[in-house]
């Protein structure tokens, strides 16, 4: 347990000298911010243009789906923000070999690996979220009350931990293939249905983001909570679960990874 | 003349010939971006199917218009970026190369145009597999008139053009700037909206359209993909063509007119 002060300052350090790094080009810094701002804008436009059109999307108003948008936005974020250094563990760490320099330092190769990059990329991602579920919310009945916050914060962080779970064990390939990247964008990819109701899908792909790739809960599962619709209790509470679950696992794929890890010698 | 000819031909075939080399180099790449485009056209499916479940029509289109479009529109979306040029500008002002493209003794805008087309065909033969998916699983209704499909052809190469010096004219702002980053991915999602490749033209409310109209990203998608999915009728081909071409004399002495002025203030970073 006296590690978690340990690591918490050392990740912290790790954070502001990458800040330091990042201000040293502000404009970049800006723009690297704001960039997924622009790219979520043109998907969204085009949603509001035809929902502006229609009366609602097999039974879901526009407020209703910028909810569920939001909440998978936010999820994101966090991936986006503290492990989206997961995305370049094979072509950067183990193809040039610097992976090495993680095992002989007296610290967590995985924390490293993750404390290496904040990712100021991810904050317009968690400005948009928030912004989403912010101007949904009011439309919809939604009080923010304490126990709406709890669930929200809790749901959030939980889907942020099942994006970063997910992206563990497919990068893990990365030790083999030198570059993970493909891979895990295959599976990263599917976090584009949990952008819409999942009802609109064929059955298939409804139980394929609940049970195998489960974003559903990061999203769909938890808007329709607390829209105050018709879902199962462990749906709607499930994602902290799910996400303990497939922490576990991604833990257990990393260590086999790092077992199995050999240098390239480079 | 023979010998010029043979000459260019030459230099600026062996130009285009490296661009399928570089390709091959990253097949697994080639897998993914499929599977990703499977996940977006499933998506895309469900959506507009849910969209037309609550009405017949929207801008003048049935569901099996839309869908024709959109699907469509996704196999030739991607002809709105495959343009190198603000990537070649940026990258070639940081790392120097772009001083031996500019000592080279050949035009360095039809060099990379020359290779930009070669790029789009690739891009074109590997939405083949994407294509097929789309026609087994959703099927699509193609025109048997062979006179649309040049029509379409010709629409496609002539939008390309207009959007290569389109591009041409953005990273010419690299040579004050040096900095293109930023810039592309604004105009990449600007592109990704008015282009056309999610929605058509045809349901935007007035101000877009017009904004839509106005920028040259609709020329390479939305003009070409509404002739082939029969949104546009044949006979408004001239008009299509008059405007692309329109566009294009406009953009291309632009953008050698930006070049040689932005070409003077050249400042490469470590070359």
């Amino acid at each position: 347990m006296t590690a978690l002060p340990r690591y918490g300052s050392l990740y912290w350090l790790f954070v502001k000298n990458r800040i330091k790094i990042l201000l040293e080009y502000r404009v970049n810094f800006l723009i690297g911010a704001t960039s997924t701002i622009f790219m979520q804008a043109a998907g969204l436009l085009a949603v509001w243009v035809v929902m502006n059109q229609i009366p609602n999307l097999d039974g879901w108003s526009l407020p209703e789906i910028l909810l569920i948008f939001g909440l998978i936005t936010l999820a994101k974020s966090i991936n986006h923000m503290f492990a989206d250094n997961l995305w370049t563990l094979g072509r950067d760490y183990v193809r040039t070999g610097t992976f090495d320099r993680f095992l002989v330092r007296p610290v967590n190769p995985l924390f490293h690996l993750l404390a290496d990059r904040f990712c100021h990329d991810g904050i317009g991602n968690f400005l948009v979220g928030l912004a989403l579920v912010l101007v949904a919310a009011p439309q919809l009945g939604i009080v923010w009350d304490v126990p709406a916050i709890a669930y929200l914060a809790l749901m959030v962080i939980s889907g942020g931990f099942i994006f970063i779970a997910l992206n563990l064990i497919t990068s893990v390939s990365g030790f083999w293939l030198m570059d993970s990247v493909p891979v895990t964008r295959v599976i990263f990819e599917m976090h584009e249905f949990a952008k819409y109701p999942l009802t609109i899908y064929p059955r298939a792909i409804g139980a394929l983001l609940t049970l195998l790739i489960p974003y559903g809960f990061a999203s769909f599962y938890p808007a329709s909570y607390l829209l105050g619709r018709n879902v199962a209790p462990a749906l709607a509470w499930g994602a902290p679960l799910v996400a303990v679950f497939l922490l576990s696992i991604a833990m257990g794929v990393w260590r086999f990874g790092l077992k199995h890890y050999s240098s390239t010698g480079t | 003349m023979v010998a010029t000819f043979k000459r260019s031909w030459r230099i600026y075939g062996g130009m285009a010939a490296v661009v399928p080399k570089l390709f091959m180099a990253y097949s697994i790449w080639v897998w993914m971006e499929l599977f990703v485009s499977i996940i977006a056209v499933v998506i895309f499916v469900a959506f507009w199917r849910a969209v037309y479940a609550s009405t017949t029509t929207l801008g003048g289109l049935t569901l099996d218009q839309t869908l024709n479009y959109i699907l469509l529109a996704q196999i030739f979306s991607d002809a709105a970026n495959v343009s190198s040029v603000i990537y070649d500008f940026g990258a070639g002002l940081r790392e120097g190369q772009i001083i031996h493209a500019l000592l080279r003794p050949l035009d360095y805008q039809i060099a990379l145009y020359v290779q930009n087309v070669v790029q789009l065909v690739i891009n074109m033969i590997l939405r083949i597999p994407l294509a097929l998916f789309i026609w087994i699983v959703y099927g699509l209704t193609l025109p048997a008139d062979p006179v649309i499909w040049g029509a379409f052809a010709c629409s496609l190469l002539l939008g390309h053009a207009v959007l290569f010096c389109f591009d041409w004219i953005l990273g010419c702002t690299a040579f004050y700037s040096t900095e293109i980053w930023g810039m592309s991915v604004v105009r990449y999602a600007v592109a990704m909206f008015f282009s056309g490749a999610l929605i058509p033209l045809d349901m935007m409310p007035d101000w877009l359209r017009v904004i839509a109209t106005i920028l040259p990203f609709s020329q390479v998608v939305y003009l070409p993909v509404s002739l082939l999915s029969g949104i546009t009728p044949v006979s408004d081909m001239p008009r299509i063509w008059l405007i692309q071409i329109g566009f294009l004399i406009v953009l291309f002495f632009l953008s050698r007119f930006i070049f040689r002025r932005a070409v003077r203030v050249i400042t490469v970073q470590g070359g």
